[in-house]
C-alpha cells in the first residue's frame, strides 16, 4: 500500500515543482510554495489519494512560520509543509476544497497571526480571550513568553 | 460551509459571506452553567422555529497547553496532555506517548500494548455510557440517566482497581505502562464485560421502542456521506453515514493489530442512528477487553528510556470515544519540546454539528449537540436572533432542555407521524 | 456530577443542583480560571444572594493545578473571589466532594 501511496504523491509533487520525502516507512513530507498548496492539496483531495485531513499545524520555525498539513490514508502519513513570513502573514486558505479545515485555520490565525486568505472567520478569535490586547503579539511564537501574557491578561496574583 | 438556504432574501444576502450579519442584534452571555460542566457557548440564528446559522466560541477552557510543552519535560508533559480531557484522559497520553516513543530506538514490550488497550477500551465503555445517559437527561429521560450512570460505576470500579484512579489514570509512560494488571481480575472482569455487554443490549431496546427517544432522535440530525467527509469529521461522526473511519481499523495501535476487531458503521444518518452505534461499539469493546485480558503475553511491561528524546518529528493517531485523536511532536534534541500539536476529536467534529444543527428546530439543538459527544458543555448559555421577528433572547442550558421536553411532549405524540410507523 | 447519582447520591444529604445563582446557597467551581471566565465567574458571585459559600474543587481551582503557569490560567480561584473550602484533587473523587460539601455546611450552621 505504501509504494502505491508514494508513487501517488510524487505524481502530485512533481507539477507543484518539489519532491517528497520518506521520514519513515509510512510517513512522508512534502515541501510545497505557497503559490502551489492550493493546486497541490486539491490533488491530494479530488483525486483520492487522501480523503482525511487530520489538522492543520503551525509552527515557529525561527526565520519563518511553517504551516503543515496533516493527510492520511490507512497506514499512510503525509505532512504536506508550507512556509509563510513571520510577521502579518498571509498564506492560501483551502475551505473552499475542505470545508472542515476552516476551524484549524483560525486556530493558527489566533496562535500564530497567519491570515488565510479566503477563510470567512478570519475577523473571528476561535481560542483566545476577548480581553487578548492588540499589541499583544501571537502567542505560540518563540519570542511570546507566557509570564509577559499573564501579565497582561492580568491573571497574576492580585 | 454551504451558503445559507434562508427564504428571507435579505437574510440570505446577510448571510452570504457567513458573518455579516450586525453582531449587535447578538447578545454575548456568560457562559457558567450550575452544572459545573465545563463553560462554553453558541450563537444561534433563527428564521422562526428554523436554524439557519450557528456561531461557536469555545475560548473559555484554553489554558494555553501547547505553549506549556515547549518549557516542560517531555515526560511531564505526557501528565498534562492526560489532563486536556477527563473523559479520554488515558488516550490523550497513549497517543502522545506513541509519537515521542517513535523518535527513540525503544520499542514498547508486548504486555504493555495490551494492557494499554484493555484501559482505551475501559475509557471507552465509560464514555459512551456516560454519553448516552447525558442524551437521556437531554431528552428529558431521567431515568435512563440515572440508570446508565450507575452502570458506569462499574466500569470506574475496574479502572480504579486497576490504576488506582477514577479518571485520570496515569497508566502511560513512554514505551510501556506504569502499573500492571492486579492479579486474580481476569474473572471479575470477565465478569463485568458480560454484564455491561447485556446492559448495552437493554439500552438499545431502549432506545429502539422508547416513545421520548424515538421522537427526538429518528430522523433528526441529517448528513450526507459527502459533507461528512468534507467537514473532516471523525470517530462515531463519521461512521453513523457508513463511513469505514476508524483508527483502530485503519491505522491499528497498541494491541489492536493482533486482537480480533470489528468495526461498526450504521447508514441511519440520524442521532438514533449513533445511540445505536455507540451502544454497539460499547459491546465490541467488552469483547476486546474479554480477548485481551484472557490473551494478556508475559514479559516487562515498561521499558526505561533516557530524557533526552532524539531530534525529529512524529504524528501519531488513536480512536478516542469521541473520534481520531492526533498528536503531533517535533524534537531538537533536547529534554523540552520543541512544539507539540494536539487536536481533540471534538473540534474535528464541530463544523459537521454546526451543519447538522442547520435547518434543525429549537426544539433539536441540545440533542443534536449532544450527539456529537462533545468535549465541552456546549449548551451552558446560548443566544438566539430571529431573523423574521427580530427578537433575541439568551437561555440557559436547563431553559433550552425544558423548551425541547415541552415541545416533544406526549400530547403531542400521539400525533406523530413516526409513531403512528412503528407503534400502529 | 457523580455525586448526583444513586451511588453517592448527595440530595439525601439536602444538597439540590439548582439553575440559577439567584436560588443557591453554595457555588462549587471546578477548573482553571482563565481570562476568559475571570469576569464571568466574579459576575456569577455577585448574583448570589447572601448568606453564601464558595468551594473550590480541586487542584486547577486551587492553585492552577497542573497547569499553574500557562499563559492563559490564572492562579486560583480565590483571586476572583472569596474561597470557604477548598477540595483537593485531581479530580477529587465523589466521596471528597461530598464530604467537603457536608463539612463547609456543618461549620457554617
Amino acid at each position: 500500500m505504501s509504494e502505491v501511496f508514494l508513487r501517488r504523491v510524487e505524481g502530485c509533487a512533481v507539477d507543484a515543482k518539489t519532491k517528497p520525502t520518506q521520514l519513515r516507512e509510512h510517513e512522508t513530507l512534502v515541501e510545497v510554495e505557497q503559490q502551489y498548496v492550493k493546486q497541490f492539496v486539491s490533488k491530494i483531495w479530488n483525486d483520492g489519494i487522501s480523503r482525511r485531513l487530520s489538522t492543520i499545524t503551525g509552527l515557529d520555525l525561527g526565520e519563518r512560520i511553517g504551516i503543515i498539513y496533516h493527510f492520511w490514508q490507512n497506514k499512510d502519513t503525509l505532512h504536506v509543509r508550507t512556509t509563510v513570513q513571520k510577521t502579518s502573514s498571509t498564506a492560501v486558505s483551502i475551505v473552499d476544497i475542505i470545508p472542515g479545515a476552516i476551524l484549524y485555520e483560525m486556530e493558527i490565525h489566533d496562535l500564530f497571526g497567519v491570515t488565510f486568505v479566503g477563510n470567512p472567520w478570519m475577523d473571528k478569535k476561535l481560542l483566545l480571550p476577548e480581553t487578548w490586547p492588540d499589541d499583544l503579539p501571537p502567542p505560540l511564537l518563540k519570542t511570546s513568553k507566557s509570564p509577559e501574557i499573564r501579565k497582561r491578561l492580568k491573571l497574576e496574583a492580585e | 460551509m454551504k451558503m445559507s438556504e434562508s427564504k428571507n432574501p435579505a437574510r440570505r444576502e446577510e448571510t452570504a459571506g457567513l458573518m455579516e450579519y450586525s453582531t449587535e442584534n447578538l447578545v454575548p452571555f456568560g457562559p457558567i452553567h450550575p452544572a459545573l460542566k465545563e463553560p462554553e457557548y453558541f450563537k444561534l440564528v433563527l428564521e422562526g422555529e428554523k436554524i439557519v446559522e450557528v456561531i461557536p466560541r469555545i475560548g473559555y477552557v484554553h489554558r494555553g497547553l501547547e505553549k506549556a510543552a515547549e518549557g516542560r519535560p517531555w515526560v511531564q508533559n505526557m501528565y498534562m496532555f492526560e489532563r486536556t480531557c477527563g473523559i479520554c484522559s488515558f488516550v490523550h497520553s497513549l497517543c502522545y506517548g506513541q509519537a515521542v516513543e517513535e523518535l527513540t530506538i525503544y520499542k514498547v514490550p508486548k504486555r504493555a500494548k495490551y494492557i494499554r488497550l484493555i484501559i482505551a477500551e475501559l475509557e471507552r465503555i465509560h464514555s459512551h455510557l456516560l454519553w448516552v445517559g447525558l442524551m437521556g437527561h437531554w431528552a428529558g429521560f431521567e431515568t435512563l440517566f440515572m440508570w446508565v450512570w450507575q452502570d458506569r460505576e462499574s466500569v470506574l470500579d475496574i479502572v480504579e482497581t486497576i490504576s488506582g484512579n477514577r479518571v485520570h489514570k496515569s497508566m502511560n509512560a513512554f514505551c510501556g505502562v506504569r502499573r500492571d494488571m492486579p492479579e486474580n481480575m481476569e474473572d471479575h472482569i470477565v465478569e463485568k464485560m458480560k454484564y455491561l455487554a447485556g446492559r448495552a443490549r437493554y439500552y438499545r431496546e431502549i432506545i429502539d421502542t422508547e416513545e421520548t427517544m424515538l421522537e427526538r432522535t429518528q430522523k433528526v440530525g441529517k448528513l450526507s456521506v459527502d459533507t461528512v467527509e468534507k467537514l473532516c469529521a471523525v470517530g462515531p461522526m463519521a461512521r453513523y453515514v457508513g463511513i469505514q473511519n476508524d483508527v483502530r481499523l485503519n491505522d491499528p495501535y497498541a494491541a489492536y493489530d493482533e486482537v480480533p476487531f470489528s468495526i461498526v458503521t450504521r447508514n441511519e444518518g440520524d442521532v438514533q442512528g449513533l445511540l445505536r452505534l455507540r451502544l454497539d461499539e460499547l459491546i465490541v469493546s467488552t469483547d476486546l477487553i474479554t480477548y485481551a485480558v484472557k490473551h494478556l503475553p508475559e514479559g516487562p511491561i515498561r521499558v526505561k528510556i533516557p530524557p533526552v528524546i532524539p531530534a525529529g518529528e512524529h504524528s501519531s493517531r488513536c480512536e478516542a470515544p469521541r473520534g481520531e485523536i492526533f498528536y503531533y511532536v517535533k524534537s531538537t534534541g533536547g529534554r523540552t519540546p520543541d512544539r507539540v500539536k494536539s487536536r481533540q476529536p471534538t473540534l474535528a467534529n464541530l463544523p459537521a454539528a454546526l451543519e447538522m444543527l442547520k435547518g434543525q428546530t429549537l426544539a433539536d439543538v441540545p440533542i443534536v449537540l449532544t450527539a456529537i459527544d462533545p468535549c465541552f458543555g456546549c449548551m451552558d448559555r446560548m443566544s438566539f436572533l430571529d431573523t423574521e421577528t427580530n427578537k433575541q433572547w439568551t437561555w440557559s442550558g436547563e431553559q433550552l432542555r425544558q423548551y425541547g421536553i415541552k415541545h416533544y411532549s406526549p400530547n403531542q405524540s400521539r400525533n406523530s407521524p413516526i409513531l403512528k410507523e412503528t407503534h400502529p | 456530577m457523580a455525586s448526583l447519582t444513586p451511588t453517592y447520591d448527595i440530595e439525601r444529604f439536602g444538597a439540590v443542583l439548582v439553575p440559577s445563582p439567584r436560588h443557591a446557597d453554595v457555588l462549587i467551581v471546578t477548573g482553571t480560571v482563565n481570562a476568559q471566565t475571570k469576569d464571568r465567574l466574579r459576575k456569577v458571585y455577585e448574583q448570589i444572594p447572601e448568606p453564601k459559600h464558595v468551594i473550590a474543587l480541586g487542584a486547577c481551582a486551587a492553585a492552577g493545578g497542573v497547569f499553574k503557569g500557562c499563559y492563559n490560567v490564572g492562579q486560583g480561584v480565590q483571586d476572583v473571589i472569596p474561597v470557604d473550602m477548598f477540595v483537593p484533587g485531581c479530580p477529587p473523587r465523589p466521596e471528597a466532594i461530598m464530604y467537603g460539601v457536608l463539612k463547609l455546611l456543618g461549620e457554617a450552621k
